[in-house]
Formats: structure tokens, C-alpha cells, sequence
């Protein structure tokens, strides 16, 4: 079940500095919505915020229909977000598989004991989530590097890796935090498709934090452009680039208009 | 696991493997000399002590100076009981237990502190445990120490005493490592690996930090007691100087040489802890500390990731003479962000360029 999203009034203060203020929107089921604007605009501790690392200094956040400001990451990953990093966070001593079953933490049945025991349910869960992690890698052309540790693969194999370590919780909201970032046009490419095929097959909202303009035309339903910690619009992908605001927040006023 | 080697990968050769293994554990208290059993039981009191270090701060990164005190009090448990004529079963539990409920309310507070805070609270552990040890004469002996004999071979096994503690160790340290084994291999091994390794992405991943960091020192306290429990079963005796500061400080020297984040590390470190000051005591008893040290940096020096890292090491360095590496590590592309007013300007050019027919 792809989840919904709504933010009303959402501001967040570090101090005096207004991180964001008054961010409101709302996300539907099954919506890609991409969130753009230029570097310190508060894309991602917007992000932060849904996801729980931050602490919304006021306003209210509801994944379908539920409130949860405030509410520690990891209840959140079990009401089923999930997230990816800008900067990929693996455990690069770790195998590619490895990193990848860590998604599949919530999903197995158990506690400490019933796994020191190896309980028959506990090692049953674990093939089967193996299974499909498996699965998962080779379907994305990663098989090979399944038992390889992670810090032999490149870094646009590192952000695939995240990605697929979030899907393999079965998110019902996903949010990916500059997956473009540090990857080469081709990836990129397959990174778009990657995400066109994961939305066709799977019930998913998906929101994206990017700067690279073809990912976000080529992917998202609606952005919404944030500025100096407020949004400045919503709308679609085409709207938002041709909205005089945004490029004024982008490429700052014409100089022509200056003098005028 | 890579780490295995093709034999192990095996099936029915690791279950002859485990036979064989089991069998020479059984076999051996009966054909070695007292004294080489006294040193074997000697290295499975610690290597359990060294196992529950490891959980906590070789697989879950929780830097851990207390785990001694654990140990003291799972001996001092397990003196009381045995004094007190209570089923040996029951004193197992119970020097397991209350280490362990201890170990969670210390975690409770301590977990929540994070980083040097857990390491600084560890510290406070033995070193409050020694006076309080010597305190409270009632239950301890004070400086004394108290002697609890329950280990002793009863005349129906016709066994001495030391093959008869030779049984009791192994028993309880074979199950401890069989259920650390199975308990870091699936779900919670990799929660502990990612809890280490960044506190952010476990949260992410639905791990809680702080419910892993204290799952984690409760299970090394409760091992901690066990081998306190094991400490009495094989020395009969403790004192307040079982708990003292130095010797945790050993644990976790052991821990690391014999390789922290591994279950057949901990085993090596219970060697280690047994064997070194034996060996260097032989070299020269006024040295034994500067030799100890010695032993500890060239350990760390040419294997960082401790003994059990050796066959891995060895069969690297085999690997390289005799084959080149035929994939290298691409290079590392930083993940660079354009400059923003580069970005704008690239993303409208690219709408444009769509949007042309």
C-alpha cells in the first residue's frame, strides 16, 4: 500500500536560523514528487524531518493519516519508510548481500533469543528474505556482486546498493536523497529507469530531493520548490522550471531588471 | 561467508569436522595432564568473558572497560549460592541473571549517553566494584574473598576434579559460543554491524540504536556472569582483586588480539589471556609486562584485525604472489555537487531541449 504524506506549517530552528519555515504540502499514494531548489534551501533536513532524524520544531507531519512528528527513525521505518543518504552509507567491510538484507531488518519475525536459539521460523525468514534479496540484485543486474564486500564496487554501484536496501522493506513511502548525485550520465539514465520500473511494479509514493533537473522532468509528477527554507511553489516538473520565482532563486534576478 | 574456506563450505564435511572436534573436546580431559586441563578450563572462563566483550564492542561498537565486573559478580553470585546450598542449576541462573539485570539498568542510563559516556560509566564499574567488594562483608568476605567449592568430581563419575571442571566449562562455554554463533550470523548480527558502523542509517533501517546498544551490553554482562559462574567452578575462590580495573583492561587486549567482531576471536583471546602471561613469565618474570606489551603491538602491527585474521592474511598474501588482481577498485567519483547557479542553467537547458518537438 503506497502511503500518503501531508506537511502543514512545518518550521524548523536551529537556534536563531529558520532552517524551514512554514512548509506545507501534501503527497498522494502512488505520486513521485520531487523536491528541488538551490543548495541551504532545506531540502534535505525537510527531508530530515520526514524521516525522523530531525525534530520538526513545530507543525505537523501524517503518513497516511497518522501523526508522527517527533517519532523516533526507526518506528517511522516501520510504518514503512524508508530512505537513502546522499552520501551512501554502507558497511563497506560488509558483502553487497549483507548490506542489502539489513533493509529486510523489520521484516523478520523474532527476538534475540528466538534467533540465538535458531528457532526453525527464525532461519526459515532468513532464506526466505535472502531469497529475495537475491533476487532483487540480480534483477538490477547486481548478482555478480552479491558476496563481494561493498567497498570494491563504485560509487554509482554504492547508491544502486542503498536503493535497493530500502526497497527490500517494502516501503510504502521511499525517499531518496540526491540519488543522481556523483553519477555519470549513463547511470543516471539507468537510475531513471530504475525508478520508472520500481513505481510500475510496486504500490509506492516516492519523493526525491535532486538537483539534476532531467531526473526530476523525467521522473515527477509535481515538485515543490523550496527557497531560503519556504516553498516557493508547486506544480509540475515543466511549471516550476519555467516559473520566473524559481529561476530567480536559482540564477538570481536579470541584471537588466536590476538597473531598470 | 567469505571468510570460510572451501572446506568448511562443505556440508558433510563441517558435520565430521564438528564430530571430530566434539569428540577430541570429550576425549581430551581424560588423556592430558591436570595441569594442561587446569589451563584449558582457565582459557574457557575467559574466552567467555572475552566473547561477551566482543558482542558489545567488537560486533556493536560500545566501548566496554567494565566487563570484569561482570565477571566479579557472577563469581560472588555464584559464591553466595553455593554457600547458601542452592542448587547448582539455580546458581547458574542466578549468577547469569543478576549480572545480567545489572547490565541492563546500567545500559538503560548509559546507552543514552552515547560514545565516551558508555566507555566513562564502564570505567566506573570495576572500580566501584573492588570497595564496594570489600564493603560488604556479609556476602562478599571483604578483602578476604570467599571460597565456594562446588566443582569437585562426585565420586560417582570416578572423575578428578580437574576433568570434572573440564566438563562443566565446556558445557556452558560451548553453548555460550553456539548461541553467539547463531545470534550474529542473521537479523540482530547485522543490527549490531550497523549500529557500529553509523547510528543514522540503523535508525533508518528500523534498528534502534539505543534498544541495540543495551540488547547488546545485556547480553555481555549475562556472559560476563556466566563466566564468573565458570571463574568459581574453576578456581573455587575470588576475592575482590577478581575485579579489578587491570584485568578488564586485559579482556579487552585479548578481545582485540584475538579479533574483534569474530566469535573464534573470543576463543583466541581466552588463549591469549591464559597463555601470554604464562609465556612471559617463562621468558623473565620481571619483564612480564613490557614482553605482554610487546606481544600486544606486533599482534596489532602486522595483524590489526587480530589472530583469527591469520589464515585470511596468509592466503591474501598467497593470492598476490601468485595472481594479479584482475579487477582493481574503480576510482572513487566524490559525490561532487554542481555549483548551483551550473545546476539551474543545465536543468532549464534540458527542459528546453525536451520540450522542442
Amino acid at each position: 500500500m503506497a502511503a500518503s504524506l501531508s506537511l502543514k506549517d512545518v518550521n524548523l530552528h536551529f537556534g536563531g536560523v529558520k532552517v524551514l519555515q512554514d512548509v506545507s504540502f501534501d503527497v498522494e499514494p502512488g505520486v513521485i514528487l520531487g523536491l528541488v531548489g538551490p543548495n541551504g534551501a532545506g531540502k534535505t533536513s525537510l527531508f530530515n524531518c520526514i524521516s525522523g532524524h530531525y525534530k520538526p520544531s513545530s507543525g505537523s507531519i501524517t503518513i497516511t493519516g497518522k501523526e508522527v512528528r517527533g517519532s523516533a527513525p526507526s518506528r517511522l521505518a516501520r510504518l514503512g519508510l524508508a530512505r537513502t543518504f546522499q552520501h551512501p552509507a554502507l558497511q563497506l567491510n560488509a558483502t553487497v548481500l549483507q548490506n542489502v538484507l539489513l533493509g529486510g531488518h523489520i521484516r523478520l519475525p523474532g527476538g534475540p533469543v528466538s534467533w540465538a536459539l535458531r528457532l526453525p521460523y527464525t532461519g526459515r525468514a532468513e532464506r526466505a528474505i535472502r531469497a529475495e534479496a537475491l533476487e532483487l540484485l540480480d534483477h538490477a543486474g547486481l548478482g555478480w556482486a552479491a558476496e563481494l564486500p561493498a567497498d570494491e564496487l563504485s560509487h554509482g554501484l554504492h547508491k544502486g546498493i542503498e536503493l535497493w536496501r530500502a526497497l527490500l522493506s517494502k516501503p510504502a513511502l521511499l525517499l531518496l536523497d540526491e540519488p543522481a548525485a556523483g553519477l555519470s550520465h549513463g547511470e543516471v539514465q539507468q537510475l531513471i529507469a530504475t525508478v520508472k520500473r520500481i513505481r510500475a511494479e510496486q504500490d509506492i509514493t516516492i519523493i526525491i530531493v535532486e538537483h539534476h533537473m532531467g531526473l526530476i522532468s523525467a521522473l515527477t509528477d509535481q515538485v515543490v520548490v523550496l527557497d531560503h527554507g519556504r516553498k516557493l511553489m508547486a506544480g509540475t516538473a515543466a511549471e516550476a522550471q519555467s516559473d520566473p520565482r524559481v529561476i530567480e532563486a536559482y540564477i538570481g534576478k536579470d541584471s537588466a531588471d536590476d538597473a531598470a | 561467508m567469505s571468510t570460510v574456506s572451501p572446506v568448511l563450505r562443505n556440508r558433510s564435511a563441517r558435520i565430521a569436522l564438528t564430530v571430530v572436534v566434539a569428540i577430541a573436546l570429550i576425549a581430551a580431559p581424560l588423556l592430558l595432564p591436570a595441569f594442561a586441563n587446569q589451563t584449558l578450563v582457565r582459557i574457557g572462563v575467559y574466552a567467555v568473558a572475552v566473547l561477551g566483550l566482543n558482542i558489545v564492542m567488537g560486533y556493536t561498537g560500545q566501548v566496554n572497560l567494565g566487563q570484569i565486573f561482570f565477571v566479579g559478580l557472577g563469581a560472588y553470585v555464584t559464591a553466595y549460592g553455593v554457600n547458601h546450598g542452592w542448587n547448582i542449576i539455580v546458581v547458574f541462573v542466578a549468577a547469569c541473571a543478576i549480572a545480567g539485570i545489572v547490565g541492563l539498568l546500567v545500559a538503560l542510563a548509559a546507552a543514552r549517553l552515547g560514545g565516551l559516556a558508555i566507555a566513562m560509566v564502564t570505567i566506573a564499574l570495576p572500580i566501584v566494584g573492588v570497595p564496594l567488594a570489600k564493603r560488604l562483608s556479609e556476602f562478599t568476605g571483604g578483602s578476604q574473598g570467599i571460597s565456594a567449592r562446588f566443582s569437585d568430581a562426585p565420586d560417582w563419575s570416578g572423575l578428578y576434579s580437574d576433568q570434572w571442571q573440564f566438563y562443566i566449562v565446556l558445557l556452558v562455554t560451548a553453548a555460550a559460543f553456539l548461541l553467539a554463533r547463531s545470534l550474529v550470523q542473521g537479523k540482530y548480527g547485522r543490527a549490531f554491524g550497523v549500529v557500529r558502523e553509523n547510528e543514522a542509517v540503523a535508525a533508518s533501517m528500523g534498528v534502534s540504536p539505543y534498544r541495540t546498544k543495551v540488547l547488546a551490553f545485556t547480553i555481555a554482562s549475562i556472559l560476563g556472569g556466566a563466566s564468573g559462574f565458570l571463574y568459581l567452578a574453576a578456581v573455587q575462590y575470588t576475592s575482590p582483586e577478581t575485579l579489578s580495573f587491570g584485568h578488564s583492561i586485559s579482556l579487552l587486549a585479548a578481545m582485540v588480539i584475538g579479533g574483534a567482531g569474530s566469535i573464534a576471536g573470543s576463543l583466541i583471546g581466552g588463549a591469549y589471556y591464559v597463555f601470554v602471561p604464562q609465556l612471559t613469565n617463562a621468558i623473565d618474570p620481571s619483564f612480564t609486562t613490557l614482553s605482554q606489551g610487546a606481544i600486544l603491538l606486533v599482534v596489532l602491527f602486522l595483524l590489526p584485525e587480530g589472530l583469527v585474521s591469520l589464515p585470511r592474511v596468509i592466503r591474501r598474501l598467497g593470492r598476490r604472489r601468485t595472481a594479479r588482481p584482475t579487477s582493481g577498485n574503480p576510482p572513487q567519483t566524490a559525490p561532487a555537487h554542481h555549483p548551483v547557479p551550473e545546476a539551474a542553467r543545465e536543468g532549464l537547458e534540458n527542459t528546453e531541449r525536451q520540450d522542442r518537438p
